[in-house]
Parts: C-alpha cells; structure tokens; sequence
C-alpha cells in the first residue's frame, strides 16, 4: 500500500459543501483520503507531512469544458495578436497595437528562421487596430526572399508577401474569389476563406489534421493547463483517426502528465450501431488521464462572423442570417440517433435560433428514446435567455456559456452585431443558474487564451474592453463563477463524482493560488496567480 | 513533363436529393477514368462487391481504377492529399454535404495551380425543392447553392420536369438543366470526358449527348481564347481541353455551363485540342464545329 501525504495549504476551498474550507488535505494512490486540519489522516496509518504548498490557496483543479487541443499547434508560428498571450513555455507575448509593431516582431522572427523557412505568424486582429490595412508591401518589407503568411485571429483570413503569391501564381489574371485587389488589379496579399488560402497552406506545410495529438503538442498542450491551473480540459471536436487516438493515449498515459483529457468527437456515421462501435474502439483507449465517450456537433457558425443564426430582429447591420453548418432536419436526425446510441453530445450553439433548434430536437430525441441521464450540453449558447434555460432545465440539458466573450467581443456585440438589447444578456450566467441548470463557463481556447480564474471574471464582473459593463444583471457572484470552473464544469463532462472538488473519495487535483479568490476585490479576479497543479497527489514544479 | 492539373468536380445539393446516387452511377459507369470520390459518409455509397479490389476503414478501391474515400477531419488539406496521389486521379469528385455552399469548395480548384475547375453540378430533387427552398430556416442556403451551380442536374423526374421549376431555378441560375433521368450516362456531364463517342458502346439506345472534338494548329491569346469561349452555344454543357497560343506555353481551358476558366499550359501545347459535349435535343455537332471555325 502506497503511503499517505497531508498537504498543508493556506487555505484549501474545497467546493464541498460538507467542508467548505480546510487547512489540510490527505492523498493517497493519488485520491483525496481526508479533508481537514493537520490530523485529517491519522486514522488512517502513517502520514507524511508535506508542506512544499503551505503558503498557497488549493482549489480543486479547474476544469475546462471547452477547449482545443489545437492552440499548442499555433505555438510553432509567431504570435502577432492584439492581446497579451503567454505561450505554452510560459514566456509572454505582449500583445501587439499597431502594424509597426507588428513589422517588428516579424523581422525579428525572419532573422532567426533557417534559409529555407517561411515566415508565419498568427493572431493578427486588425479590427482593433485603427492603424492603415496591412498589405503585400508590409509584408515585403520583412523579408521578399522566404514566404510570409500572417493568419487572422478569425481563421477565414490571411495576408501573405509577394514571395507567397507568386509560389501559388497568384496574379491581377487569378479569376479567384478571396484574393482582394490593389485598385489596380494587383493582388494586395490579403486572402480571404479557406479555398483562397489552402493552396498557400499546402506550399508552407500547415497541415493541423494529426499534429496535436503528437507527442510534443500534447505536452505543450499540457504545460498551457498547468499555468492557468487546470487540471482537466476537453479537446472539443477533434476529428480522431484511430492512430491519432492511439498516439493521445500513449501522450497522455505518463504518471506525471498533468492535465486529463476529455476528447468530444466529431463523428460522420449515420446510424446509432456505427457510432456507438465507433466509441466503443476509442473507449477501449481510455485511461486516468484520457476519457473518450462524448460527440461534439456543430449546428451554426459565429456572432461576431455573422453567421450564427439568431431570431429576429436579426443583426443590427441588416445582415442575412447566419449559415447552417447542419440543416435543421440533420440536427434532428443526428440528436435522436445519437440519442438512442447513448451518446452524450456537446453541441455548438452560438445564435438563439440555433439553440431553439437543438432544444426542439433534444426534446423530440428524448421523446422517442428517453435518457434520464443523458445530459447533453450546450456549447456557447450565447443567445439563450431564461425561456429557452427553462426548456434545457426541463429537458436536463446542461449549458456552457462562453463568458470570455463579454471582454474580448462583448463592445462589438453592442455596436456592430446584435445590439445593446441583446449583448446586455448575452453569456447570461445569472438566467442560467436561476433556471436551476447545471452551467460551466469557458475560453474555447485558443480562440481566447484559456485562463479558468478570466473567465470567471469575466462572468462575475461583465466587463468589456472599452471597459463598460455589459449588462450587470446578468453577473454571478465569485462562488457561483468558482464553482462553474469546478463542480459545474465536471458535471457537463460528467465526471463529477471524479473531479471538481476536493473531498475524500475524489481524486487529488488541484489548483495551487497564491492568495484566496474569495478574500480578494472580484476585480482582481483575473490576475489572481497561478502557481501551478497538483495531479493524482503529484506537485507540478510551482511556476 | 508536368503532372497534369487534377480537374475538381464538386456534386451538391439538399440530404436526399439524389447525390449518393449519382456517384454510384458515376462508379459504376465504363468512362475508363481514375477517378477519386470524396464522400462526407461511405455509409450510402454502394458498389458490388466484384467491383471492389480493396476496401478498408476509409478508402475503396474499385477493379476499374477509381477510388472512393471519406475526407476526413479537414476538406482542404484532403484535396492536398489527393493532388499527392501517385498515380495522380484523372479527376477528383467531392460531394459536398446537404446544406454546405458547394463554390466554397470549387474555388480552390480555380486557386490551386496544380488543380483544374471541373465545375458545381448541384442535384435539384424535382419533387422537394420547391419547398426547401421556401423553408425561413434553410432556403437562402437552398436557393444559394443553385445561384453557384454551373450544371443543374434535376433528380426524381419521372413525369417531366414541372416548368415551374424551371422556371424557377431559372431565375436563380442560368446553369444548364438535364434531367439526370432522361441521361444515358452522368460521367459525361462530371467529368467532361467523351468516352461514350471514342469507340465504345453508347448508352441503352437514346445518347443524350451530342460530342465534338477537334484537333487543330491555331494558336490564340487569352483574350482571344476568352472572346471565343464566352461565344460558345449556349447549350454546351462542357469544352475542355488545350489550346496553343502565339508567345507562351499555351491554355488548358475548362468550360462547364456557363463558367469559363483559362489556366497557362504547364507543358508546351503544340496542337490545339478540344472537347464538347451537349444535349442531343438542344445542338448538333455541326453548331459546335462552326462556332470554332468561325473567324
Ligand atoms: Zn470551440
């Protein structure tokens, strides 16, 4: 029998409304034995005090429910966004206001590449740059001999040098939608959707489709958790080949690696027999640290790319409604089939017509092949208020809103795409939990940069960036947002009798602070310091 | 000499219009092209089993050189993994899924050098269309993918096609419409071959095509080639081929409905060569001869 380790903390906020706090915690074979004070665990045998914790803040590790394992891929390229981000090495990339800034960072970039690299970089978000447009000669002026492709934050564009456009022959003859023009009829660099851009991609070597399940990208994948304090994370709608699974497995299997990941697969069978073979092979993977069972589906598109499909009275601008990445009828067909497979899904949701869809079809499903437990989970869900939260309360349907949207797009949402209205009660925490739902909150990393303790700033406080805030009726209190990053987040995953708390039986993961999230301003939520995590009992390095 | 340009044809169309069964007749016919199917699903995709050579999780071989697979986590970078094929495929057809915007997909082929555009044919189910495209959630998506068609193949005909419906997608596209009932084979209208006129037998009594080729030494400049293209009979379903020109490599042209794409030789064209098809009920081979020869 392996022996027993009391960790001494500051202060251990447990989630377990049995202990609400404690000063001690027991682990053994990597579960929590005993929650308490110095002596939780001496009925147990020997203890082995460790106080390499005693000055911090444990918190059960924080789940993310919504996230990609693809953010650590980006990471091979330069990062030249708007914002602030912190790579997976822990080495911070400021983010960056202007195009000469950004020309900076790309020189710099060019000057450590071998002779034959092309130049990329990501990130790039000119809606919050008031300076001019970047173009071809920007990008000419770091370097003309290599090609050099700068990929949007919004992944539907690019700008690329002229090196990039003549290796794909682009010219003022192109007859190709997505290549914008000079007035002159030059291709001035910019690439607009993925036809325009794949031929670029496939030339330079961008082929995401296997990497972040490689070894290297898993780990960094897991280092990026470890800073933000996470111990569990989703790999939402990632496309697997058996061989992609199986290199997962073997990545993630290490005693030491320090995030457990929870795969929602995209799956292209039809009926409920070949889906649920298909689970059962992956499931077979399936180990302490990887948990495939979930199927993710994608219903609309996005907000702010005016393609979710929302109710009247529509966008503000007098847009056409947004673009079905699944009709209706397929959304119906596929919530019943999987339904009746057993299959829990993730479903992405982001416009209020999308998510009465799915509700309807969730409903009919549960009808036609009822699954008391079925708990599928709405994903975004950014438009849903409190009749469409009582419909997902009635139907046991979960939600998880993406609260991070409220500062990174939130002063958009109000001006450009839904108005003020709407944006007041967009990500509406405060409805949710007043439905009674069970409401976890999330970075759909790397569309924002996970970081569990922002997002749930973001959800307490409802701050944009130009600093208004967004609908104050609508903010939860720091415990609520604590739990949804916790307990409420493992119940969308269904692993809370596992996960999200710290109480015996549970096993020993957590979030090690630097100070206590309830005694701080809910101001400073989001700076609040992450020292690292504890998984299975094992301390990762304190950052 | 260069790999040739692999010419992209993508099928849309609604769930249940009548995709699947056409690429199952596009595999079974004899137009003795390696040509590659991606599907979104295998699960409809039906073929004989002495047809198969091979087939494992994702991909399936037939005994007359094609290839059928699904595509996978990412569309685009499958179309790469096609263009690295060795043998290189003849053509490679995408079916695209029910509510996707198929040109989102075929603009690659304009934009990739190595692929050629083989066009949007978009299967109209003749019985259901109507209503889906007044359906508030789905039609602008419906009426869309007809707006980018290049050929409207109209499904589940049996009694005529209804001139509202005609009339109908007429107004959205000026695509050909073929009643893909009354055809003797579908390889011609996706893939621009004409097998069917070079030798072997042609179909079941009623060839619905009309073909032409030619083989000639003119050589022309892009504009002119472009003038000479944007004359074509209206009629004409497709024109592929090569044509020499005065001071370059030459052109490799791709015509389908009414779509004309012109992309430099990679290899130098030494004769102009061309090939057309057209609906037998609508154009003789003498109109297409005399629009070429015409100065
Ligand atoms: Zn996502």
């Amino acid at each position: 029998m392996s022996g027993i380790t009391v960790f001494q903390a500051a202060k251990i906020i447990t989630m377990d409304p049995n202990r609400p706090t404690a000063t001690h915690v027991a682990v053994r074979d990597g579960h929590v034995l005993a929650v308490g004070d110095a002596t939780c665990a001496d009925q147990w045998g020997r203890v082995h005090h460790d106080d390499r914790l005693a000055g911090t803040v444990l918190m059960p590790g924080f789940v993310e429910g919504h996230s990609h394992m693809s953010e650590t891929c980006f990471w091979d390229y330069t990062y030249v966004g708007f914002h602030d981000r912190i790579d997976p090495d822990g080495q911070p990339w400021p983010g960056l206001t202007e195009i000469g800034a950004v020309l900076a960072r790309l020189r710099d970039a060019a000057a450590r590449l071998g002779p034959d690299e092309p130049l990329i970089a990501w990130g790039f978000d000119p809606i919050f740059l008031s300076s001019e447009r970047l173009t071809r000669d920007h990008l000419d002026s770091v370097t003309a001999d290599r090609p050099v492709v700068v990929l949007f934050s919004s992944g539907h564009l690019m700008c690329v040098n002229s090196a990039a456009l003549a290796a794909v022959g682009y010219d003022r003859a192109s007859n190709v939608e997505g290549i914008q023009r000079r007035p002159d009829g030059e291709p001035n660099g910019e690439l607009h959707e993925m036809a325009a851009m794949f031929p670029v991609m496939r030339r330079i070597g961008m082929d995401f489709r296997t990497r972040s399940h490689q070894r290297a990208y898993v780990d960094a994948f897991g280092r990026i958790c470890r800073r933000s304090g996470v111990t569990t994370a989703t790999d939402l709608f990632a496309m697997v080949t058996q061989e992609g699974a199986e290199a997962l497995a073997q990545a993630t299997a290490r005693p030491d690696y320090p995030v457990r990941i929870v795969p929602a697969v995209s799956t292209l069978h039809s009926t409920p027999e070949e889906v649920r073979a298909q689970m059962a092979d992956l499931r077979q993977l399936n180990h302490d640290k990887l948990r495939f069972g979930a199927v993710k589906l994608m219903t609309d598109g996005s907000i702010q790319g005016f393609s979710a499909r929302i109710l009247w009275p529509g966008y503000v601008g007098g847009q056409p409604n947004g673009i079905w990445n699944m009709p209706p009828a397929q959304i119906h067909a596929t919530c019943a089939m999987m339904q009746q497979a057993g299959i829990q899904m993730h479903i992405h949701t982001n416009g209020d017509e999308a998510s009465t869809v799915v509700l309807d079809a969730l409903a009919a499903a549960a009808r036609a092949h009822p699954w008391p437990g079925a708990r599928h989970v709405l994903q975004h869900a950014q438009m849903m208020g409190p009749a469409l939260f009582a419909r997902a309360a009635e139907l046991g349907v979960c939600v998880n809103l993406f609260a991070n949207h409220i500062w990174y797009f939130g002063d958009q949402h109000a001006a450009l795409t839904i108005g003020p209205d709407r944006a007041a009660r967009m990500d509406a925490c405060r409805a949710a939990l007043d439905a009674g739902l069970t409401m976890a909150i999330h970075s759909d990393a790397p569309v924002t940069p996970m970081g569990p303790l922002f997002t749930a700033w973001c959800a307490v406080n409802r701050q944009t960036m130009s600093g208004r805030t967004l609908g104050a009726a609508q903010c939860i209190s720091v415990p609520e947002a604590l739990y949804a990053i916790t307990m409420g987040a493992a119940r969308t995953l269904k692993l809370e009798a596992e996960i999200g708390s710290i109480e015996a039986g549970k096993r020993a993961d957590f979030a090690v602070l630097a100070e206590d999230p309830l005694a701080i301003d809910p101001m400073r939520l989001k700076d609040l310091p992450v020292l690292g995590t504890v998984i299975g009992g094992h301390v990762d390095a304190l950052i | 000499m260069s790999l040739p340009r692999l010419p992209l044809t993508v099928i849309g169309g609604y769930l249940g219009a009548g995709k699947t069964t056409l690429i199952n007749r596009l595999l079974r016919e004899d137009h003795g092209q390696r040509v590659l199917v991606m599907v979104n699903d295998f699960g409809a995709i039906n073929i004989d089993a002495d047809l198969l050579v091979s087939a494992d999780g994702d991909t399936m071989t037939l005994t007359n050189g094609c290839v059928c697979c699904t595509m996978g986590a990412d569309l685009f970078m499958a179309m790469g993994d096609a263009l690295d094929r060795r043998p290189r495929p003849d053509h490679l057809v995408i079916e695209a899924s029910g509510i996707a915007d198929p040109a989102r997909i075929a603009t690659a082929a304009r934009a990739e050098p190595d692929m050629a555009y083989g066009g949007i044919a978009v299967v109209v189910d003749a019985m259901h269309w109507g209503a889906l495209a007044d359906d508030p959630q789905i039609g602008a998506q419906i009426r869309g993918q007809v707006a980018v068609a290049d050929l409207l193949l109209i499904s589940k005909a049996e009694d005529g096609v209804p001139p509202a419906l005609t009339a109908r997608l007429a107004a959205l596209s000026a695509a050909p419409q073929i009643d893909i009932g009354d055809c003797a084979a579908v390889a011609p209208l996706l893939l621009g071959g004409l097998a069917p006129l070079q030798g072997k037998r042609e179909g079941g009594g009623h060839p619905a095509y009309v073909g032409w080729s030619h083989d000639g030494d003119e050589a022309m400049s892009r504009a002119a080639l472009a003038a000479k293209l944007a004359q074509a009979p209206q009629a004409l379903y497709r024109i592929k081929g090569l044509v020499a020109a005065p001071d370059s490599a030459g052109w490799e042209v791709q015509v389908v409905g009414r779509s004309i794409e012109i992309k430099p030789a990679l290899d130098r064209v030494a004769r102009t060569r061309l090939v057309a098809i057209g609906p037998q009920s609508a154009i003789a081979r003498a109109d297409i001869a005399d629009w070429w020869s015409q100065g």
